[in-house]
């Protein structure tokens, strides 16, 4: 039991870590990097949901390969609208972005 | 055994712990990569403890290309990509690190306090654990897995038109 503890911690841990800096960062890279480290605790919780409770039923891993596309998915689209904003405003600070909502 | 995995589970935790902290910490946006890739890392390690080893090698795989890549954004887009200035650029920290505090705690009590029912200790070895993986994605989970590779495919074209420049018609 002592280990399932541990690992869930971590990703709890892990978790808010991601929330903070996702939450306090001003660049779009570094927001992204916020939510991969969410994307990350949730995989962790997942494999071990799958080890110690249920090691026969393989769609925890499957909803681990999701989360890893989901990870992939994100960094693809986040960099995309990265390099957009910096081709036409030169800056990809997130504090400089209002002009989006018009 | 028992004892020897909790150890390592609570080594790579800590590991992994600090240097997801020490991303948002260093002023260096290359380290801050680095740092996210080292913690993303030694999750596959602790993936690797609890013998998932087909996951662990994919999350390790996984993450050194896309931190790296990250890395290459990194320099790319930074005023400051050294952090050479000690330029602030964090917001709202108070809110940041409450909301991120009270999550952590909330999670850590529901951790501590549900059922978690029994615990099972043994598991299959990884060339059944493939097989079997292997029969979940070719019969029950096949819509989820062809859906992830669809999308895939449609983020592919969507960040290369995104990515693209605006080309103005008017003249």
């Amino acid at each position: 039991m002592i280990e399932l503890y541990i690992v869930l911690t971590t990703g709890a841990v892990l978790f808010s870590i991601g929330l903070y800096g996702a939450l306090s960062q001003t660049n779009l890279v570094m927001i992204m990097m916020g939510v991969e480290l969410m994307l990350g605790a949730a995989m962790l919780n997942l494999v071990a949901f799958w080890r110690y409770l249920h090691p026969e039923t393989y769609s925890l891993q499957m909803f681990v390969l999701v989360g890893m596309t989901v990870m992939a998915l994100e960094a693809a689209v986040g960099f995309a609208i990265g390099t957009q904003r910096f081709r036409t405003k030169g800056s990809v600070e997130m504090e400089e972005a209002s002009d989006m909502k018009e | 055994m028992v004892t020897t995995k909790i150890i390592f589970l609570t080594v790579f935790g800590l590991a992994a712990i600090w240097f997801g902290w020490r991303v948002f910490r260093t002023s260096s946006m290359v380290r801050s990569a680095l740092s996210l890739l080292t913690c993303l890392t030694i999750l596959g390690l602790i993936f690797f403890v609890m013998q998932a080893e087909f996951l662990a090698v994919l999350q390790v795989m996984m993450m050194a290309t896309e931190m790296s890549i990250m890395a290459i954004f990194m320099m790319m887009f930074m005023m400051d990509p050294g952090g050479m200035s000690g330029m602030d650029m964090t917001h709202q920290k108070n809110l940041s690190i409450t909301l991120g505090t009270i999550a952590g705690i909330l999670v850590i009590f529901a951790i501590g306090f549900a059922d978690w029912g029994e615990i099972v200790v043994a598991v299959s070895d990884a060339e059944q654990q493939n097989r079997d993986l292997g029969m979940e994605v070719m019969k029950r989970s096949m819509m989820i897995f062809e859906t992830a590779g669809t999308s895939i495919l449609v983020a592919m074209i969507v960040a290369a038109a995104t990515a693209l420049p605006f080309k103005n018609k008017k003249k």
